[in-house]
């Protein structure tokens, strides 16, 4: 391994790594600077990788660490986020204007439905406990496997299992509870009222329905219902999509509610 | 000779009960005593970490309605059980060895949970309860019996970690 090879894989996979610190982190700031000192950390420390593992694995283990450093003194969001958040919006005039600024002026200001679902996932997954969430995301958005997250986790793979079951099944269980695109009588409907805001002139059922997990709600198979959610965020690159910059300035807005939300407390 | 025969048969009886998660009680003037134990086919890390992890519980076992605190040595804990639904028992855990031991009690009794790694990569999982003290007899017919709770933790207990055992890579 040297610093050539260093280069041009980390260029392969950093655009998949800083969509993961950003997930973690809910902070574009946050996750520029882990992906940076991610890089520096490899470069520093390439002597001492041993190959035991993929390059990639290695260095998603140090971006693991920095965002588990940064993460673990901070408290865990409770799973109504999204209502905490709605609710400081909704007394909030400038984040609206700006979002229809985005909305109206940005090539990343569309707002799809798909997109606020992978946004919600991202909002409601912190709820989970830090390493539960850091394994599911690692596991069913970035496609690593249980042995190569352990050596990510530092855990055994054991453990790696049951974080992921554990955090699956909470989340299971909190959208088949809260979400109204997959329970007719879940108490959240902010996806399909954002759509009635940014997009008035569409029909917000009508677009839900595209979505297959909105076709299959019907069937009832939580599990199914949960892994076309996570596929809904494994095809959404939130720095990419052409709905990146209102996502991400929403994202920003949870994240700073949340942050008074705790400091209140 | 036929006292002996009889002693063993029981003990045999009782073994093989505590291997296939069926409860068994024993009742004295002041103690009561219910065991289960029951073999699972998982790590003992996956178990563990179900059997520490409180507010997870009542999604994964059916006899237990809530679980508050910290399951920590020295910590305090308020169980919720569907043996009472209206009461909670507040415990405090009073032995804590890693993926081997835990005792959580109160005044009135004690819970052990004990794990024992076999040969075989299996797990044995033991939970024993005695309840007692001198004024058991005056409470004692008004504690339902733990059996069937203890054989319904079992097997939730063994159906959840065998599921987190076999996820798939």
């Amino acid at each position: 391994m040297n610093q050539e090879i260093l280069n041009r894989e980390f260029e392969t996979f950093q655009a998949q790594l800083k969509s993961f610190v950003l997930r973690m982190t809910c902070s574009v700031q946050d996750s520029e600077d882990i992906v940076q000192e991610t890089y520096i950390k490899a470069q520093a420390k390439l002597d001492t990788f041993e190959e035991r593992s993929t390059l990639k694995t290695w260095v998603f283990s140090i971006a693991s660490n920095l965002a588990k450093d940064l993460l673990r003194s901070k408290q865990r969001w409770p799973e109504n986020v999204t209502d905490i958040c709605k609710e400081a919006a909704m007394s909030n005039q400038a984040f609206f204007q700006e979002a229809m600024t985005i909305r109206h002026t940005s090539p990343q200001g569309k707002f799809e439905i798909k997109e606020h679902i992978a946004f919600c996932l991202n909002c409601v997954s912190r709820s989970l406990p830090l390493e539960q969430q850091l394994t599911l995301f690692l596991k069913e958005i970035y496609s690593f496997k249980i042995q190569e997250i352990a050596e990510i986790m530092d855990q055994s793979d054991a453990m790696i299992k049951y974080h992921l079951h554990t955090g699956r099944s909470k989340m299971m269980e909190v959208f088949d509870r809260r979400c109204s695109l997959i329970n007719k009588e879940g108490v959240c409907h902010q996806c399909t009222e954002l759509n009635g805001i940014f997009n008035p002139d569409q029909d917000a059922q009508e677009e839900a329905v595209k979505i297959k997990m909105v076709k299959d709600a019907e069937k009832g198979d939580k599990e199914h219902l949960f892994d076309l959610r996570l596929t809904v965020m494994k095809e959404i690159d939130p720095f990419l999509s052409d709905a990146a910059e209102l996502q991400l300035h929403h994202l920003e807005h949870n994240r700073g509610v949340m942050e008074k939300y705790f400091e209140k407390k | 000779m036929r006292v002996l025969f009889i002693i063993v048969s029981l003990m045999t009886t009782i073994s093989i009960h505590a291997q296939n998660g069926k409860a068994s009680t024993v009742k004295n003037t002041f103690n009561r005593s219910t065991e289960v134990s029951i073999d699972i086919n998982a790590d003992a890390s996956i178990i563990w970490a179900l059997l520490t992890n409180a507010s997870d519980f009542p999604r994964w076992n059916s006899t237990i309605t809530s679980l508050e605190g910290d399951i920590a040595l020295g910590e305090k804990i308020l169980l919720k059980s569907t043996l009472d639904e209206k009461r909670t028992f507040k415990l405090k855990v009073k032995e804590f060895e890693v993926n081997k031991r835990m005792v959580w009690g109160d005044g009135k009794g004690n819970r052990t949970y004990t794990l024992t790694e076999k040969a075989d990569g299996t797990v044995t999982f033991y939970m024993h309860e005695k309840i007692g003290g001198l004024m058991f007899p005056m409470y004692a017919k008004y504690i339902p019996p733990f059996d069937e709770a203890f054989e319904q933790f079992a097997a939730d207990l063994k159906k959840e970690a065998e599921l987190i055992a076999n996820t798939k890579n």
